[in-house]
């Protein structure tokens, strides 16, 4: 399609040039920044000192840290998992025409359009002791009061609630899309052929919905790993550290505790788990099916 | 089980359906209907035990208060004002980076990666160093900052969305109209914008959306009402207001409403907008 009109050769460069010279001057300019204020400490009121890799190795042995990985795998894979179900199951339940299906797609998608830190203003309402419907319903049902964003064991299945909340109706209309765009063919064949629907459902729809399947999970997965709008605003981490994801616990380290060389430090160790999950991930559902 | 028959089986798969996609539904709505309905109430109801289901005296005192004591205006100034001018500057640049994509086959296969690396790095790897970028050029608290950074972050997005919507017209069209004698700046701006308009708009209400509703960034770059956008403001509200539900609610409302609106009204691009044209 490439054409050497008389735009020449500089044509396309200069029309791609701006985007090109922002992309690096927010990729790699902050990302070697990054690195380099990862090998320093900023003690209050005085330059910064280079400490070489000092901040590294105290993240290998900072139990803090892994706790907070640890939540944050946590939180990914339950969310993710559930959003991956529900989203297919009305993805399934809402492939055929149906009256008023404009409608109903709609209202399932209002969830997503809605900026996080509303959503977290939304579930505060429904959590809350004192006015919640959710607690409410709780106590109607148990004959217990619960605070559910104050206790130990539920804050973080609460987080992740809302979570799936919010993102079941991304997972739903990706995969609702992948779905109506598989070809016909194949599925009156096997119908012809008299195969049940489950499986046309195993043999045929997941295998062909493979790449829509793996797009979805894949940026899914990279978001719920890197929340922090709805645990801040929800529960700033607590109660205690419960549900101190990564991204917050850097928040804090950085931006509270002016810390930055660590919080740098922290960020990258972010980053490298990010990008070799991410391949991990691809390459695993490239050779699974 | 007893055999059913088809009519019968027809019949139960339909109202299981049903079932199912009114209880999604509920689950989906209710949460919301319940942040307008508590806007609407005044401090006594919104701690009736049991809760009201629809305010019984219904009271816009919320929303007064928000805007005269809250400085909620001045968030939605600050957000209107770096939104649209983020959201500008990347149209400018990133569609005509998205035609050259588009066009120049070979231009795209180098540089692809490039394009759209900064969309997969996480902001929290980002945020600490542009922290201390923008505090050393005296950007921190600035609009100017933050729609530096909005601008280069939706850079990607826009041309790789308008490289899509691009590749949809026919070259056929181009190449006709520069055989008559049209250079290639007059077929882009007669023949190829005018197509690729529906694709803009939606391209253009996409990045709004992402940039009005992102918290991280301006939470980090902004603080003070001189710059700060809605979403922040509107999360300060929530530590300074504490037990005051029905102000929250309110604040909830205004920042969330002109957003439902406009992604509704890019459904049909939804999908292509959210996995940056993997699924079409």
């Amino acid at each position: 399609m490439a054409r050497t009109g008389e735009g020449g050769k500089w044509a396309p460069r200069l029309l791609i040039a701006p985007t090109v010279i922002c992309a690096l001057a927010l990729t790699v300019l902050p990302l070697g920044y990054s690195v380099l204020t990862s090998l320093r400490e900023f003690p209050l009121g005085q330059s910064p000192v280079f400490v070489g890799l000092r901040n590294y190795a105290s993240l290998l042995h900072d139990a803090n840290f892994h706790s907070s990985l640890g939540t944050t795998l946590i939180f990914t894979v339950v969310a993710t998992a559930f959003e991956f179900l529900l989203g297919l199951g009305l993805a399934l339940l809402l492939k055929e025409e149906f009256s008023f299906q404009g409608l109903i797609r709609s209202s399932l998608i209002v969830p997503m359009a809605i900026a996080p830190v509303v959503v977290g203003i939304i579930w505060r309402l429904l959590y809350g002791a004192d006015v919640g419907l959710f607690s409410f319903a709780v106590q109607a049902l148990t004959g217990k009061s619960v605070s559910v964003l104050s206790s130990t064991t539920l804050a973080l299945p609460a987080l992740i609630l809302v979570d799936i909340w919010e993102w079941t109706p991304f997972m739903f209309l990706i995969l609702l899309a992948g779905i109506q765009s598989l070809p016909q063919e194949p599925f009156e064949a096997a119908r012809v052929d008299g195969a049940g629907s489950w499986n046309i459902f195993v043999h045929l729809t997941v295998p062909m919905l493979k790449p829509v399947i793996v797009v979805s999970l894949l940026i899914r997965a990279l978001d719920a790993f890197t929340v922090f709008d709805q645990v801040f605003v929800l529960t700033q981490g607590g109660p205690g550290t419960t549900t101190e994801v990564a991204t917050l616990m850097i928040y804090k380290t950085a931006f509270r505790f002016s810390q930055f060389g660590y919080g740098a430090a922290m960020a990258m160790g972010l980053l490298v788990l990010v990008m070799f999950f991410s391949a991990a991930l691809t390459r695993a559902f490239k050779s699974s099916f | 089980m007893p055999r059913l028959s088809v009519t019968q089986r027809r019949r139960l798969w339909f109202f299981t359906r049903l079932t199912l996609i009114v209880l999604a539904l509920a689950i989906t709505l209710l949460p919301v209907y319940w942040m307008v309905n508590t806007s609407l109430k005044n401090q006594v109801e919104v701690f009736t035990s049991p809760p009201t289901l629809w305010p019984q005296n219904l009271t816009f005192a919320n929303y007064v208060n928000v805007f005269t004591r809250r400085h909620l205006g001045t968030y939605l100034f600050n957000s209107l004002v770096i939104v649209g001018s983020a959201v500008l500057l990347s149209l400018l640049m990133g569609s005509l980076a998205g035609y050259a994509l588009a066009r120049f086959s070979r231009l795209q296969q180098k540089l692809n990666f490039w394009v759209l690396a900064p969309r997969m790095i996480p902001p929290i790897a980002l945020v600490v160093p542009l922290f201390l970028m923008l505090q050393e050029i005296g950007l921190i608290n600035k609009k100017l900052g933050l729609i530096l950074v909005y601008t280069a972050f939706n850079l990607p997005f826009v041309a790789w969305m308008m490289r899509s919507f691009f590749q949809e017209i026919p070259v056929d069209l181009e190449e006709a109209a520069m055989v008559d004698g049209a250079t290639r700046l007059r077929s882009f701006r007669d023949i190829v914008l005018p197509l690729a308009a529906p694709g803009l708009a939606a391209t253009a209400i996409f990045s709004l959306i992402i940039t009005y509703n992102e918290f991280f960034f301006a939470l980090i770059l902004t603080s003070t009402p001189a710059a700060a956008t809605l979403p922040v403001g509107t999360a300060a509200l929530i530590g300074k207001t504490q037990t005051l539900y029905g102000e929250m609610a309110a604040a909830g409302v205004v920042a969330a409403v002109p957003l439902v609106i406009f992604a509704l009204l890019v459904q049909r691009h939804l999908v292509r907008g959210l996995t940056m044209g993997a699924v079409k």
